[in-house]
């Protein structure tokens, strides 16, 4: 666990993780100051997915169930250490997507059959995490497709607009002047 | 996501299992930082490690940070304005706690989305070669160009899924800049011609009343 950013008290930080479904999120962090409680919260698109009190070190696992921007949020609902003014909250994380394999104890084999027979299903479960963003991005590109050629119809079809409302206002404010000059006996 | 094996043998093994597990590490994170706010964070790393750092920004305003990396006496390793992406290797000259930190200070509204990928020291081998009597098998070379070939395609993927979400961010405040400026273009347009004609009728009706003032 070696990367570690600080938090302050009450301080909500936000991890964002846009990922298809069915895939596994396994996060390891470590939080260093006397024995703080650290509240750990998923997200997606607004609806909590897992939230938990979680003591200062710890584990979270949860499986996406939609592909989507998965946010994990770290706050801190201790106030002991407002006794030493402005120390922050060191939190290291570790945060694994689409790895199912993370016991590397059980890798330890015992014959060579065995080791490569782990490896491989190691290989086979990362080219299914592979095919999986595939997916997804194919889901993704079509959005950017969809919202590229809205813009591109957007833009024509208000020009039409436009000018229509250009020519029939010009058409009614020159009819408006003349029936307005000739009821004042200008013209 | 990195893929990573070891297979042991022994104490021996493990001792280098352990060894070399302290040396290989890589956290790729995406977070957002806020407007004026200034994100760092912390890696202890040790010397002679060969480390990589590489950001991009996906979302937010004109798609750029500032990055700044501090090795563990203060000295400025790597420094750069406004980037949008950035790739930086270096070496650890010294023990110590390396900071790196990612700065939206210049801008005064915009939120921005960062990613960044910190890898320090090589992968591990997969079938470390320290009790071997023979070399590797034919089973074992496959798995290991399979991994490489793996680990390019997951970069790829990584570097591919982060280009189509800057692409589709900027489509899509496009496409709501572009529907709010017709809708206002078109009310403007209505007002200022509906507003034109009267203006113009208010002035001859005010020139009439005049007119009969001086005659009478």
């Amino acid at each position: 666990l070696a990367l570690y950013f600080h938090i302050g008290e009450r301080e909500e930080k936000c991890i964002i993780e846009d990922i298809p479904s069915d895939t596994l999120v396994v996060g390891r962090y470590l939080s260093m100051l006397y024995d703080d409680l650290t509240h750990a919260v998923t997200k997606v698109t607004g609806n909590v997915l897992l939230s938990k009190l979680y003591g200062p070190q710890g584990t979270f696992t949860f499986t996406s169930y939609i592909s989507g921007e998965h946010i994990i949020c770290f706050q801190s609902n201790s106030t002991r250490f407002v006794v030493i003014a402005g120390s922050k909250l060191r939190i290291h994380l570790d945060i694994r997507v689409g790895e199912h394999f993370l016991d590397e104890s059980a890798i330890q084999a015992k014959d060579k059959v065995n080791e490569v027979n782990i490896r491989l299903e190691h290989l086979i479960e990362q080219i299914h995490h592979v095919t999986r963003e595939q997916e997804y991005e194919r889901e993704r590109e079509e959005k950017f497709r969809k919202t590229s050629e809205e813009t591109n119809s957007n833009i024509l079809w208000w020009a039409i607009a436009q000018t229509l409302i250009l020519i029939s206002v010009g058409i009614w404010q020159i009819k408006s002047l003349r029936d307005f000059f000739i009821s004042k006996k200008l013209v | 996501m990195l893929l990573r094996g070891y297979g042991t043998d022994g104490l021996w093994g493990w001792l280098t299992l352990l060894l070399v597990a302290c040396a290989a590490w890589a956290s790729e994170i995406t977070f957002e930082l806020p407007d004026n706010a200034k994100q760092c964070f912390y890696e202890e790393i040790v010397q002679g490690t060969k480390c990589t750092l590489e950001f991009q920004v996906i979302t937010g305003g004109h798609y750029d940070v500032d990055c700044q990396l501090e090795g563990p006496d203060g000295s400025v390793l790597y420094k750069e304005m406004k980037k949008q992406y950035d790739s930086f290797t270096f070496t650890a000259s010294r023990n110590g706690t390396y900071k790196f930190c990612f700065s939206n200070e210049f801008s005064t509204f915009t939120h921005k989305t960062v990613y960044f990928d910190f890898q320090v020291g090589e992968d591990p081998p997969l079938f470390p070669s320290e009790n071997r009597a023979t070399a590797l098998t034919q089973m074992e070379s496959a798995c290991v160009s399979i991994h490489e070939a793996l680990k390019s395609v997951i970069d790829y993927q990584t570097h591919f899924r982060l280009r189509e979400a800057q692409g589709r961010s900027r489509a899509e405040d496009l496409n709501t800049r572009v529907a709010y400026w017709s809708i206002g273009e078109a009310i403007i347009l209505l007002v200022v011609s509906v507003g034109q004609v009267f203006l113009l009728k208010s002035f001859f009706s005010d020139k009439r009343t005049t007119t009969t003032h001086i005659t009478s």
